[in-house]
Formats: C-alpha cells, structure tokens, sequence
C-alpha cells in the first residue's frame, strides 16, 4: 500500500457516513462505501466490510434509518438515510471534529 | 439517550438473533455483487473481480464477528452458550450431578434456614419508620452480675414519661395472654398492655379508627382497645364496623378503637400482640393481681424510647443518666431502697433499640451461633467435596481442554466456562436449599421456642437481608467449588504433562492438591462430628440424670381461674371436685394439684430460717395439694403428706426436701420443728415441718438439686390462685383431655379451657436448646460423614483409575495383589491420618467455645475425641474398598497396552 494512504482513523467513519447520507439517500452499504472513498480522494484505505457496523451503532443510537430495496444487481440490500435526529447530530459532530483537528494541528505545529 | 436506545435496540436484537445474521447475510452479498459488477466493468474477469471484490470488502468473516458483537451481548450469549454446554454435561452425569446439588443444598439450606433465625431474632430492625432512632432502655447498678436490668415498675414509668429528656417520646409495654370472650367460651389471646406514648414512638397510624394516645393511659378513662390487622381478620373478618365493638377482656368491656395496620408487628420481634390495651389497665387484665398497685415491688415492664433525630444514642444516654436521681427520688417512696440504688449508681441507660426487645434474645443468641457454625463447617465441607469431585470429573476432560488450550483458548475463556458449570450446580443447589429453607427454620423454631414461654414466636420469612445472605453464600460456594478445579484443569503442568503423554510421571506432585483438599474435608468432618459426639453426649447426660420424679406417664392439666367469681374456702372446695371429676376417668392412676409443675419456667423462692440455720436459706417453694409425691412417685422419707383437712385454722404447715431439711436443721430431725419465712413486707409466717420428701429437680435439669419446701393448697392465702393438676395415666392421654375440657366447661363455663402438656414436654422443653443442637449437629455430623465418604471414595476411585498403567506394571514386576490393595488403601489412610489430626488440633482449641453449653462432659473428653478419629479411620477405609479391590484385579497385560 502506497505511504500517501492512511487508515481509517477510530471515529471518523461515524461521521464520514453521516456527511455522505446528508447529501445523498437513501444510499445502500456498496454505494456508501464507494462515495467515502471517492470524496476521500483515494487517500483512504478502507475495509468495505467496517462501514456495516458503523451503520448498526448509527442505526442503534437512531441516527439513521434503513429500510429494504433492490440494489442495481436485483439483490434485496438496505437503504440508509438520517434520521431527524442524525440531521442535528451531523452539525454538533463537525463541530467536535474541527474542534480535535484543530487541536491536533496546533499541537503538532506548536512541537515543531 | 443515545445509551438507552442502543441499549433497547441491543435487547431486541438479542431476542431475534438468527433473523438478523440473514439481513447481514444479505446486504453482504448484495455489497460483493456489486463491487464485483464493478470490477467487471473496469474489464476484471469474473473470477479476478470477485477476489478483487472480497479484497476490497476485507474479511466477510470479521465483519459479521464484529457486527455481532455490537449488536446483542456478546458475553451474555457466549454465557447462555456456556449455560448450555454445562447442563449437558451435567445431565450426562445425573448420578454426580444429583449428589452435587444435594449436598449443596442441604449445606446451603441449612444456612439459609439459621441464618433467617438469626436474622428475626438478632438483625431485622421492627418495620416501623426510622427505627434506627428507637433505644431500648434499661436500668444500671454496678453490682449486677447479669448485665443491665430491662424490668421497669410503673412509679419508673410514669416518671420518666415526664422526664424524657432527649427524647420524642418513652413508652412502656408488657406483653401477657389476655383472657378473652369469644363465642360464649373464654379464649387466651396475645395481648399487650402499653403506656400512653407507645404508638407515637413507633409512628405508626392506625389502618382503621385511632391508636391509643396518653389521654387513654389515665385512671378512670373508658376502657379501649386496639386491634391487630390479623385479629381484624380472624376475629371480625375484616368488618369495617369493628370500631365501637366491644372485646370482653378479664371479664369487663374494653371499646375497640382501632385497627393497627398489617405491617405492624409490635415492640418485640418474639410477640405479637392481637389486642393492645393502655398500661393502666393492667389491674383489670392481671386480676386478681394488681402490679400498679404494687407500685416499685412490681417490675413488670419494658420501657423503649425515640430519639430525637438530631439527638445522638450518647446524648441521649446521657440524658437519662442525669435524669436519674429525681426519677428515683420520685418514684420511690423506700428511703433505704433509694440509699442502696445510689451506693450501686443506679442510672437508666439506653441502647440502640432499632430491633425492640426481647426476653429470648438473650436466651437464644449462643444456640443460634453454635448451630450457624455447624452449618457453616458443612456448607464448607460440602463445597470442599465438590471441588474434589470436580476435580476428579475435569480430569477426563484433560485432553479436551488441552486440545482448545493448543488451538488459542485463552485460559480466562475456559476457567469462565467451567466456572459457568459450578454456578449451575450453585444455583440449583440454592434453589433446592431455599425451598425447604422455611420449612427447616419453621421446625427449628419450634424445637427452639420449647416451654420458654406461650404465644412465642420467631418470625422465619425470608426478607432483603436473607436473600442477600443466600446471593452471597451462593456466589462463594460457586467459586469454593468451581475455581480450584478450573485453575487446575486449565494449568499449564497438566497441559505439558499431556504433551509428553506420560500420565503417571507426575503423578505425585499431580495428587497433592486433591489430598490437601479431602484432608481438608476429614478435618471438617471430625470438627463435626466430635461437636456432635461433644453435645450429643452432654444431651444424653441431661437425659441420665435422676430428676427425683417419674415424668412419664405425667399429664399437666393447667386450670386458669384467676378471672371467674369464687375464692377461698369455695374454690378449694371446687378444686377438689373437679380432682375428684378426673379420678373418675379409668386411665387416671394418681392425681394432685401443684402451683408450678416442674421445670415448666415458672419459679416461686422464699427466705427460710430456722433457729438454729445459718442465717436465711433461699428455698424454692411449690404449693399443693395432698397426694402430689405419691402421684409424681417423689418419696416420703419421714412425716406425712398433706390432708385436705390441713385448712389455716390448724395452723401453717410445710413440708421439706431432704436437702433443705439438712440444711435447716443440721444434724436433727426436722420433722415437728419449725421454719420462719422473712417476708418482704417484714411479717413473719411461722411453719411447722411435717414431713421430709426427696428432692426433685425444680428450675431446670442442669441445676444442681435447690432447696424445696412445699406448703398445702389448703391454707393459700392468695386470691384465686390457678393450679395445674397433674395427672399420672396409663396409655393414651385423649380421654383425659376431652374430661378435663368437658368437665371444666361443666363445672365452671367461665374459665378457658383447660391447657394439656405432657411432663415429658416440660423437660424437653427445659432443655430445647441442648436439644435442637444436638440433634442438628448429630444431623449434620452423618451427612458430613456421608459426603465425606462419597468424595474420598470418588477421588481414590478417580485417581486409581489414573494409576491402572502403573499399577500393571507393578504387578507385571511381581507385586502381589495384597502389595497392590494397600498401595491403594495408603492413599486414604494418609488423607485419613493427616485430615484427622488437622481435625483434632482444631477441635482441640475449638471446643473451649463449646464448654458453657456442655453439661458434666468435657470439651476434651477423649472418649468422643478417640471415637470420633475411629470413625473417620473407618470411613475412610470403607472408602478405599471398591477401588482397592479393582486394582487389585487390574490385568497386567491389559493396562500395559492400553498405555
């Protein structure tokens, strides 16, 4: 694996997955997955298979929904989409984020 | 939130497990077929593009394993898995199963059923609010040998109910049968007479009506009376008109007031009152006695107080330490009684009292003790027997764990899952243990109460504080029986040991811990069993002793006449009537009147002086009628008995034991002399001796023979004294049971009806405490010995079974069958010796706890010390039979080559 890639940070995926069904859903598992690594730019090594429980805990907590559809390949698949609650949580978890990256960059400058 | 609603979602999960695996199944396959039409698309072959896609996916098989997890509850899961596994294993073996929980149970069972005794009578708090505040009070002198006095007298009452200083309110209560018209016929209900603040001081509202206040507990006030829920219920069947009925009480109306709700249980944890009545009533309930009047001669009461919440029990105590003095100044009229209190420092004190008071406290708390420790050394000897037994079961499964252990197992995985089949055995054992718990605590209470006293009783159910007990013990007895076998099954010796497939290199450092583990069993099992032997030989003692009288065959007929309309000469005259009614029946051999029938509890003693005796004698006096030594077969050494024609005008006659006749007149003839009685009141009564009679034993069995003297029915000067009679019948008491009732109900309808107790009942009751240890420690020493039995025999035949290969080869050398037996029979002799003499040493300074409750048998007696090791050498041997007996027909070539 190329050194310009990095690992999917513990966390992140939560919030990729709610950035991606904010622009688009409903968007089944394959089609989240694929959207993550294209905004992601390639830059990113990710497991398909980890996106499914990130779904679940988003589903548990009830941030998303799902319901079942037909993927393209006539396969039956879920569909996820936010849920009124995950729309309001999507602001507060940026939020968070910027607020550790920022800390993270400061702090590694500050070191230099 | 978040939490609360992955939680519920996992719950839901947890309970459609299976339908979930396929909805993962599904998008998982959906997601790779879509990936795969994409690698397609980008000109994959097929079968590039699907390894492409699963490359791309990552593992299929994590990915579920990870889901799962954060779907349900993976531990609880794997624990129902493990659940499961257990119970086929351990219906595998029902034999060992069925033995496991057994022993558990009766070990876990007993506790449970002493621990719900203990916690009635010594822990549970009255269900009354904040009963933390609550002190019971008592009075201090320092010359008392027995501790502090809980009596009161009600000049003490009624002047601290003024004075209570740092306290909400002080109350008093004496609890007694109250005589009670039911139905035409008199009937004895418990009942308790409490002073004005007693209610207010429990805080407890009435469920129907008003309780008693202090406007109630004034002379000349209406008479009233409060009514328990259950009284409520049986009597009035729950008849919300109950209040303004009237309760016929000692013959007069008392107005009931109120209905006391179904929580409330009274101030003692041993009564419990259906009726409560205010104190000044006493003279009306007790007549034709009158403790009130008696003022300070008459200490007839149990005085509690409620703190004041922001008072401390030591503010409190020292509260009424300074209130003493004028208390007793005002209370007592006795210049000289005053003057002695004070030399003594008299003071009242209080005491936590959150759990009330009672007589029986006292009495039972060492019994109690001595038994809770029996049960536990059981309990732990059962635990002990199944982890040997464990122990021995984990070895077959040696090479499986072994195996799992190779394939990456971690160790806590297998330790929790042999653990999961302990908690099995624990809980079933529990279970069993917890349902015939009551039932043992009821029959132990019961022996327990004996004679101390009417309407006793030990509230046995099981609350909080006994289940959190039983949540405890299980979770011990658990990890006692489940974790040594699993460390060991788990170790890492035993797994290198199977690698090099030498079963019997090892062997001797492989047996240690198992023979630590049966000595330690033996040890228990001979604590037990030289306790048993210990109280088991003091009861037989007590049984042996010669009482002075023949109990069997004695019927005590207990008459109540204190409340009906004759006295004096016309009631003696009714008592020999209905004597006479009785003599009639056929099976009646002899008949008498007597105050107090031995050993009953109840004691009557007086000063006694003779001209020419040291001083004053404290005699223990009975009075009765004529033919009372002929009846209880007490012989007349000299004199005479009394005559019904021994009426007061021919003046006092008494009649000595032998004991009392030496020593109030050493070295002469007593009879014709005369005895002085120095009565409290400084009258003296002068008696002339009669007769001489052996002595009996009056107060207890243990009591050395007292001082006796009786005097006759006919010249009691007391109002309407009761007397029981007794009876001595051949054959079957019934007839006479249902005469005496009848003849009672005849000759006088008024009174209740006539009490019947066997002699023998008095003397067991006497002793009920010796009793109930005896018989449980002799119960628990044969099932200790039964388990221990059971345990040395599994594990020598385990261990045996372990040693065939070795034992063939032996005998392939040319060891002889007997050569080979008592290699076997060493390995139980050496647990034998070493657990008996671990036993012994313990017993040894053990048993020093034992010596107050042993009559004339020693701690140390070396009979039941020498016995005891017998058995338990014999035990063992019996144990090493079976196995001996098979390795000695082990065929040499055969175990060869199974190795």
């Amino acid at each position: 694996m190329g050194d310009n890639k990095s690992e999917v940070l513990q966390g992140t995926l939560d919030l990729m997955v709610l950035k991606t069904l904010e622009t688009m859903s409903p968007l089944h598992g394959y089609g989240i997955a694929r959207r993550i690594e294209q905004v992601s730019g390639d830059s990113l090594v990710l497991n398909q298979g980890t996106i499914y429980p990130a779904l679940l805990r988003l589903e548990q907590r009830g941030w998303i929904k799902s319901e079942w559809g037909t993927s393209e390949t006539n396969r039956r698949a879920r569909f996820y989409s936010l849920s009124r609650i995950g729309r309001k949580k999507i602001a507060e978890e940026t939020e968070n984020w910027e607020r550790v990256a920022a800390t993270m960059a400061r702090f590694l400058s500050s070191s230099n | 939130m978040d939490f609360l609603r992955t939680l519920l979602s996992r719950i839901a999960a947890l309970l459609g497990c299976r339908h979930r695996d396929i909805d993962l199944d599904d998008d998982i396959a959906a997601h790779l077929d879509l990936l795969i039409q994409e690698h397609i698309a980008n000109g994959m072959s097929a079968a590039d593009a699907r390894t492409a896609a699963l490359r791309s996916f990552g593992g299929v098989t994590q990915t579920r394993e990870t889901y799962r997890i954060e779907r349900g509850f993976p531990r609880l899961e794997q624990f129902g898995r493990d659940l499961r596994y257990a119970s086929r294993q351990l219906r595998r073996s029902p034999g060992f199963t069925l033995t496991a929980v057994l022993t558990l149970a009766l070990g876990l069972g007993a506790n449970i059923a002493v621990f719900s005794l203990l916690n009635c009578l010594l822990l549970r708090p009255l269900p009354v609010p904040h009963a933390d505040e609550l002190a019971v009070i008592s009075i201090v002198q320092n010359n008392d040998e027995h501790g502090p006095n809980y009596s009161f007298s009600s000049p003490f009452l009624r002047s601290l109910e003024k004075h209570h200083d740092g306290f909400d309110s002080i109350a008093g209560f004496s609890t007694r049968p109250f005589q009670v018209r039911d139905q035409g016929s008199n009937v004895r209900v418990p009942g308790a007479m409490v002073s004005g603040q007693f209610f207010s001081m429990l805080e407890t509202p009435p469920s129907l009506g008003r309780l008693l206040t202090p406007q109630d507990d004034r002379e000349g006030q209406a008479n009233v009376a409060v009514i328990s829920d259950s009284y409520w219920k049986t009597r009035f069947h729950r008849d919300p008109a109950v209040i303004r009925q009237t309760l016929t009480i000692a013959n007069q109306p008392f107005t009931i007031v109120g209905v006391l709700p179904s929580s409330f249980t009274g101030a003692d944890p041993t009564y419990r009152p259906e009726i409560y009545v205010p104190a000044w009533a006493e003279p009306i309930i007790d007549a034709p006695y009158n403790a009130m009047a008696d003022g300070y001669h008459s200490w007839w009461m149990r005085m509690l107080g409620r703190r004041a919440p922001s008072i401390s029990l030591e503010k409190a105590n020292a509260a009424l330490a300074s209130v003493s003095n004028p208390v007793l100044d005002e209370s007592i009229p006795d210049a000289k009684w005053i003057k002695d209190a004070r030399s003594h420092h008299f003071r009242f004190a209080a005491e936590p009292g959150s759990r009330g008071w009672s007589f029986m406290r006292d009495t039972f708390r060492k019994p109690l003790v001595v038994v809770f420790v029996l049960c536990s050394a059981m309990l732990l000897l059962a635990c002990i027997n199944l982890a040997s037994l464990l122990m021995a079961r984990a070895a077959a499964r040696e090479r499986e764990l072994a195996t799992r252990l190779a394939m990456g197992a971690s160790r806590m995985r297998l330790i929790q899952q042999l653990l999961v089949e302990s908690l099995l055995i624990s809980v079933l054992g529990t279970a069993t243990g917890l349902i015939a718990a009551p039932a043992v605590s009821r029959s132990l209470a019961t022996v327990l109460i004996g004679n101390a006293g009417d309407f006793i009783m030990l509230d046995t159910s099981l609350d909080m504080r006994v289940l959190a007990f039983v949540a405890l013990i299980a979770i011990l007895s658990t990890l006692l029986v489940g974790l040594v076998p699993a460390l060991r099954a788990t170790s890492k010796g035993l797994n290198e040991q199977i690698k090099s497939g030498t079963q019997s290199v090892h062997a001797r450092q492989h047996r240690l811990l198992p023979r630590l583990l049966m000595s330690t069993q033996v040890a228990l099992a001979l604590i037990l069993v030289t306790g048993a032997g210990l109280l088991a030989t003091s009861l037989q003692r007590l049984h042996g002793i010669d009482i002075g009288f023949q109990p069997e065959g004695l019927v005590n007929v207990s008459l109540q006449v204190d409340k009906q309309s004759r006295d004096g000469d016309a009631l003696v005259a009714w008592y020999r009537q209905y004597l006479d009614g009785l003599a009639r029946l056929p099976g009646v051999k002899a008949l008498a009147y007597v105050s107090f029938p031995p050993m009953s509890g109840a004691v009557w003693t007086e000063d006694m002086r003779s001209s020419i005796s040291n001083g004053d004698q404290n005699v223990y006096m009975n009075c009765i009628s004529s033919g009372y030594f002929t009846t209880l077969k007490i012989p007349i050494l000299a004199g005479r008995d009394f005559r019904w024609s021994d009426t007061s005008p021919s003046g006092l006659k008494i009649i000595l034991s032998e004991a009392a006749a030496q020593k109030l007149f050493p070295g002469q003839n007593a009879i014709g002399q005369s005895v002085t009685q120095t009565d409290s009141k400084e009258t003296k009564k002068v008696f002339q001796v009669i007769g001489v009679v052996g002595g009996i034993h009056y107060v207890d069995l243990r009591e050395k023979m007292l001082l006796e003297a009786y005097v006759p029915l006919t010249q009691n000067t007391d109002h309407k004294p009761s007397y029981v009679a007794v009876a001595r019948v051949d054959g079957s008491a019934v007839p006479l049971a249902t005469a005496a009732r009848q003849l009672a109900a005849n000759m006088a309808p008024e009174i209740p009806a006539p009490v019947l107790t066997p002699m023998m009942m008095n003397i067991d009751g006497s002793i009920a405490s010796e009793r109930m240890m005896a018989m449980l420690a002799v119960f628990f020493a044969i099932c200790a010995l039964l388990v221990t039995a059971i345990g040395l025999y599994g594990t020598l035949a385990y261990s045996t079974a372990r040693r065939t290969s070795e034992i063939g080869v032996r005998m392939a050398l040319g060891a002889q069958p007997a050569q080979v037996v008592s290699l076997v029979f060493r390995e139980n002799a050496w647990i034998a010796v070493y657990g008996s003499l671990a036993g012994l040493i313990v017993a040894w300074f053990a048993a020093r706890a034992l010596t107050t409750l042993l009559y004339n048998t020693s701690a140390r007696d070396p009979w039941v010390l020498i016995a005891s090791v017998a058995l338990l050498i014999a035990i063992a041997s019996a144990a090493s039979l079976v196995p001996a007996i098979r390795a000695a027909r082990v065929d040499p070539s055969t175990a060869l080559r199974a190795e």
